[in-house]
This record gives structure tokens, sequence and C-alpha cells, in this order.
């Protein structure tokens, strides 16, 4: 259970744990996303699609590469909402 | 002259000793104002091109292949995603008189070792002058030590960069070889399959015309557009949908594979959206659909009455999906009669038969006594679909063992002739001489014929021997999925391994959404009490991986080959069963 999130960031592990078909609250900052969660590149894709869409953010490629784990998302989120 | 009424009038015929160049041409002076649009990643944003752009587009790319030092019949491995820059430069190498030979991009991020072992054995196989490749990929090859494919990459930006040349254009033959397409042989590096121009352009305009016979003209005479996400380096994107396109003169909006995998809605909203338009899919792709929007919220505001044609191909073409999908998108104005099967392979440029009634999938029972194996237990399994009529000048046979012409109703290997064959494996005389007999081409796929029309039953290079009896492996995987999945929601591959001596035994890999052992092993008991009861086999393991774990090709296709090596090598992440299991 990740605590202390903010409205986005929350929105944003409800996306990645839907994606992941996994609990809330099983999810942990340092999941990888491929290694822990099975979340390959057509999945990542979906999140990127998903997040933006949720959100009403644009992601660019760039830190799109950098998300390789759940602390990553949420970091990237940090500024949002 | 207004553009609707070219389109009406349908465009002048090729002459009969037409090229792609021609095409090319032809879609410029004929279509101007019709083209291509290409998609981002994301599915968002497209750039979109006229005929008279692209083009010109080809024409300078051509000046700068050749500025390059690109000779007329040297091989260029094009391994980008779809993009203008993969257009440009496979038109580009086309009109200089080389080989484009297309091949999928690999992962963005990340060079796999697979995709870079691959490009390295074809680059030898086929001996490429240039592998044109994403910006890394001159990296990642040269840190790998695959030298020959690092010494001849190519960036898009470094392409595009160069100063045309001013080069005298080929004037080809129609029986010059105008490309090669790879199809994956036995040994894992893909063979290149030498299409003639003759042959590219006979396919394209008898897809045209099948296409249209339900609508009394063929496409070119109604169709507004096409709409695709599959990749340009599958026969079907780019025999199916590029020259397609270019010869019938609709447009063409062109999704990448994996926005697609990620937005299937995507797909079907813009077949909503671009007047009478059509599409073509392999199986997979509308049971992706069926998977992904199951919610009211997903299916909300689609209308799909404008969808004339779903051209469904490229791999067995399941019953379930076909009703499921008719069910699920029938309110939305999706019309079952839509559905046109066909078939067909890279060897016969691309299409073999084709739906040519326009009624929907239509299944007849397996014949009696094909297969000692089947029960009639199971729906899907002793149904088979109809793939339809040979195309135009084409004739399909069934031959059984010694070459024996088989009579209507008894299974045999599905044999072609025609126009559209292809002509010959590149630099592999072996491998032609099996392929090819008396201009005979063997497909290899298993099929019966019956009033006309081809059914598919299967693929000889698949199937499983057990116990002296052939089995399909997807006969093992939809009884699979039809336990897991509610109707198949979770992918399944099916492959036998060596029993010592007695031959042969059945294994079965499935991706699980639940992953809680007892679940599984409940899951387990159920699939192979379903299997035995209705195929008579008793599958030797049936393990459980995650989901997106089981290898796919980049149309999604099951790699059993391949699943079948990391079960054996133990690479496959298999999850835990619990007690009910007998693991």
């Amino acid at each position: 259970m990740i605590e202390g999130l903010s409205e986005a960031q929350t929105a944003g592990l409800e996306v990645i744990a839907a994606i992941a078909e996994r609990p809330v609250d099983e999810l942990e900052r340092r999941h990888e996303m491929v290694a822990d969660l099975g979340i390959d590149s057509p999945k990542a894709l979906r999140l990127l699609l998903d997040l933006e869409d949720r959100l009403d953010i644009e992601i660019s490629d760039e830190a799109a590469a950098r998300m390789d784990t759940v602390g990553d998302v949420l970091d990237q989120l940090a500024g949002v909402g | 002259m207004t553009e609707r009424s070219v389109r009406r009038h349908a465009a002048p015929e090729l002459a009969p000793d037409a090229t792609l160049p021609d095409l090319i041409e032809r879609a410029a002076a004929q279509f101007p104002e019709r083209g291509i649009a290409i998609f981002d990643g994301r599915g968002r944003r497209s750039e979109r091109r006229t005929y008279r752009e692209i083009a010109d587009a080809a024409r300078r790319s051509a000046g700068r292949w050749a500025a390059l030092g690109l000779e007329p019949g040297e091989r260029v491995l094009i391994a980008l995603p779809t993009s203008w820059s993969f257009l440009d430069a496979w038109l580009g190498a086309m009109l200089r008189g080389a080989l484009p030979v297309a091949v999928a991009p690999g992962a963005a991020m990340g060079a796999a070792q697979a995709h870079l072992d691959k490009i390295e054995a074809l680059t030898e196989r086929l001996g490429a002058r240039f592998v044109l490749a994403r910006d890394s990929f001159r990296a990642d090859a040269a840190a790998d030590g695959t030298r020959r494919s690092a010494e001849v990459a190519l960036r898009a930006d470094e392409l595009e960069g160069t100063a045309p040349a001013q080069f005298a254009a080929p004037t080809p033959a129609p029986d010059d070889i105008a490309f090669l397409q790879l199809t994956s042989g036995s040994t894992g590096v893909p063979r290149g399959v030498m299409i003639p121009h003759r042959a590219a352009l006979h396919n394209s305009l008898a897809n045209d015309r099948a296409i249209g016979v339900p609508h009394g003209a063929p496409t070119s005479a109604w169709a507004d557009s096409m709409v695709s996400w599959l990749p340009l380096h599958h026969d079907m994107g780019l025999i199916g949908c590029l020259f397609l396109s270019l010869y019938a003169g609709h447009d063409l909006w062109l999704f990448q594979p994996s926005t697609f995998l990620a937005r299937p809605r995507l797909w079907l909203e813009h077949l909503g959206h671009h007047g009478r338009a059509f599409a073509p899919a392999p199986n997979f792709g509308y049971q992706l659909c069926l998977e992904r929007l199951d919610a009211q919220a997903d299916l909300e505001g689609l209308d799909l009455s404008s969808w004339s044609d779903a051209m469904t191909g490229a791999e067995m073409v399941r019953p379930e999906t076909v009703a499921g999908f008719c069910e699920r998108f029938g309110p939305h104005g999706f019309r079952p009669e839509a559905f046109r099967p066909c078939y067909g392979l890279a060897e016969g440029t691309l299409a073999v038969t084709f739906d040519l009634r326009g009624r929907g999938l239509r299944t007849r029972p397996l014949p009696a006594g094909a297969t000692a194996t089947l029960g009639s237990e199971g729906f899907g399994l002793s149904e088979v679909a109809c793939v339809g009529e040979p195309i135009d000048d084409t004739t399909v046979e069934i031959v059984g063992p010694g070459g024996r012409r088989l009579d209507d109703s008894a299974i045999g290997e599905v044999w072609v002739r025609g126009p559209s064959v292809f002509a010959g494996y590149w630099n592999d005389p072996e491998a032609t001489a099996e392929g090819l007999e008396d201009g005979w081409l063997r497909t290899g796929d298993l099929g019966f014929l019956a009033g006309g029309e081809l059914y598919l039953t299967g693929r000889t290079k698949d199937v499983l021997i057990l116990r002296g009896h052939n089995l399909m492996p997807h006969e093992i995987e939809w009884q699979a999925e039809a336990v897991t999945g509610g109707g198949g929601a979770q992918r399944s591959g099916a492959f036998s391994i060596a029993r010592g001596a007695d031959g042969e035994e059945a294994v079965l890999v499935v991706e699980a959404v639940d992953r809680d052992p007892e679940t599984l092993a409940t899951m387990a008991a159920e699939i192979r009490s379903r299997v035995g009861r209705t195929l008579s086999i008793t599958l030797a393991d049936v393990a459980f991986v995650r989901r997106g774990r089981i290898p796919k090709t980049t149309s999604g296709k099951v790699q059993r080959r391949q699943l079948r090596h990391q079960y054996l090598a133990g690479t496959l992440d298999i999850l835990p069963l619990g007690r009910a299991g007998e693991r």
C-alpha cells in the first residue's frame, strides 16, 4: 500500500493496477513494469494512453521511456492536478 | 472533372506488361487527391500525403538510394515501423530497381537479442547491401558484435539527408523480381520469397475485383477508404492494403500495430469516419476487439454501419470469434455479411482464395472420417470455415500423398497455380524445389474443396502427430480457451514434444489472468478433461504463464515453435499450480 498520494497519483495507480490486473493495494513503488507487473510494450502504450486520457495530460516519449517502475510513474505525476 | 466522377468512372486498366513503377505513376495521375494518412504512435494525429506526393517522394528516395551506391538487383532490408520513412525508402529502393525486403522493426527501446540475431542472419542470407533501421540499431548491433549488419546499417535521417542523384530509371519486365517478402522457415531464419512485378499487380487487381463481387463492382468503383493497423512488413499490410489502395485509388488510413493492440477501439472508430470503408485483419484482431471492448462504455458511440467488408485471413478463421464479433458489434451497425473470409500466404503474393458470396461466414462439418481423433462434441472444431473461391486466373487443388489429386471433401495439401505464385526463395534452390513443383505452389496448408470453395483445416508444419493421429494445435487451443476464458478470452499455444520411442506427446501453454495456484489447478484439470473428452488425447502437460508471455508475431499469431523452444529450454516463467494439479 502506497501512502500520501495526490489525487492524480491515486488515479495513476488505479490505471496501472487495471492494466497489470492486480489490486491497487498490492502495488509497490519498487515494482518494475515489465518484470514484476508483466506490462510489456503493447501494455505500456496502453498505460500511457490511459494515463493521458484519464488525467488530461501529455507525457513525452522521453518521459515515457523513463517509466520503469511504479515509483517512476508516480514521480511523473507528482506535479499534475 | 470532380474527384467523385473520376472514381465512379473506373481508372484505366493497367497495360498487360505493367510493373510496380507503373502502378505508382498511375495512382499519382489518376487519383491525385486521394492518399495515405499515417498515424503517430498514440493514434491521435496523422500525417496525410496524396498519391501524387507519395510518387514524388518515392522518386526522390530512388535518387537518394542511387547516390548512396545502391545498384539494381541489390537487396535492402527495411526494418522501420509504419512511417513515411518506411514508405519512401521501400518505394524508392524498388524504383531504383533494387529489391526492398521489409522486416519487423523490433522494439523501440533496447534492442532485443533475437531481433539483432535475426537481422544479422538475414543480412548474411540475402547479402543485403543496406539495413535501414531505427536510430539505435547501428550502435546496438556494433555493441552486440553482429558486425555484418552494423557495417551496412543506415538511419532514415542519413538516407533522407542524402542529395538525390540522377540515375537511369530501370524498366523492369513483368517477370523481373520486384521485392522479397519474408516467410518463417523451418530453421528459424526467414526466407526471402521472390515476388515478380507481374504477381504483385495480379494480386492487387484480383483483390480489388474479389472484394467487389458481392457489391456488383470492384472496390475502385465505390470504396472511399481502407483502415488498417497491419504492419507493412506483413503481406496483408503491404499487398492487401498498400498495393490495393494504390491500384483502387481510395484513401488508406494506417495505424501502428502497437496502437491497435493498446487501443483496438481506434480502428473501429475510424472505420466509421471515412465513408464507405473496408478493412482486413487476422482472426486475432477481431478477437482482441471482443476481449477488450466489452463494457457499455467501450462501445458507446461506435457506428460501424459504413464498414462494408471485414476481411478475415492470415490465420485460421475461428467461427466463435466471428459469431461473437457479430453479436457484440451488430447493435452498433456491423453487418454479419461484412465478414469476408479469405486465405493466402506470402508465396502466393497474398490472396489465394476469397469469399465471393458476401453472406458472412459459412462453415461445413469436417468430412466424415477425416481424423479419428476428432469427436463430434465441441463447437468450432467439427465446423470448418469456408475461405472462398480461387481468385482470378488461379487454380486450387487438393493433393494427397504421392501427388495424387483428391476429390471433393477429401483433406489434403492445398496446391495453387496462377499468376500470383512466387518465383522461388532467394538463393535457396532446395527450398524452392520443395515449395514449387511444375509451377504449382505447395502451400503446406491442409484443407478440402467443396462446391468449388476451399475449407482450411490447418497447417502441415504445425501438425501434432499423436499415436499415429494428426491433430492441429488450434484444435487443442480452442478447447482450452473454451474452458479458461468463456469463449476464448485467453490465448494458448499447443505443440508436441518427443516422447522417447513412442513418438510425440502434446503440451499446452495457457496465458492466465488468475494466478491463484488452486484456481489454476482446477482449470488445468478442466482443460485436461475437456481435451480428453473431445479429442481423445491426454495432454502431457498444461502449463500456465502470465498474460503476454506466449511469444507472438507482430500481427499477433502465436509462435508455436518458439513457445516450444522456450518450454523445452526452461525459460518460460511457468506459474505454480495447487494440489488439484498433477504437475
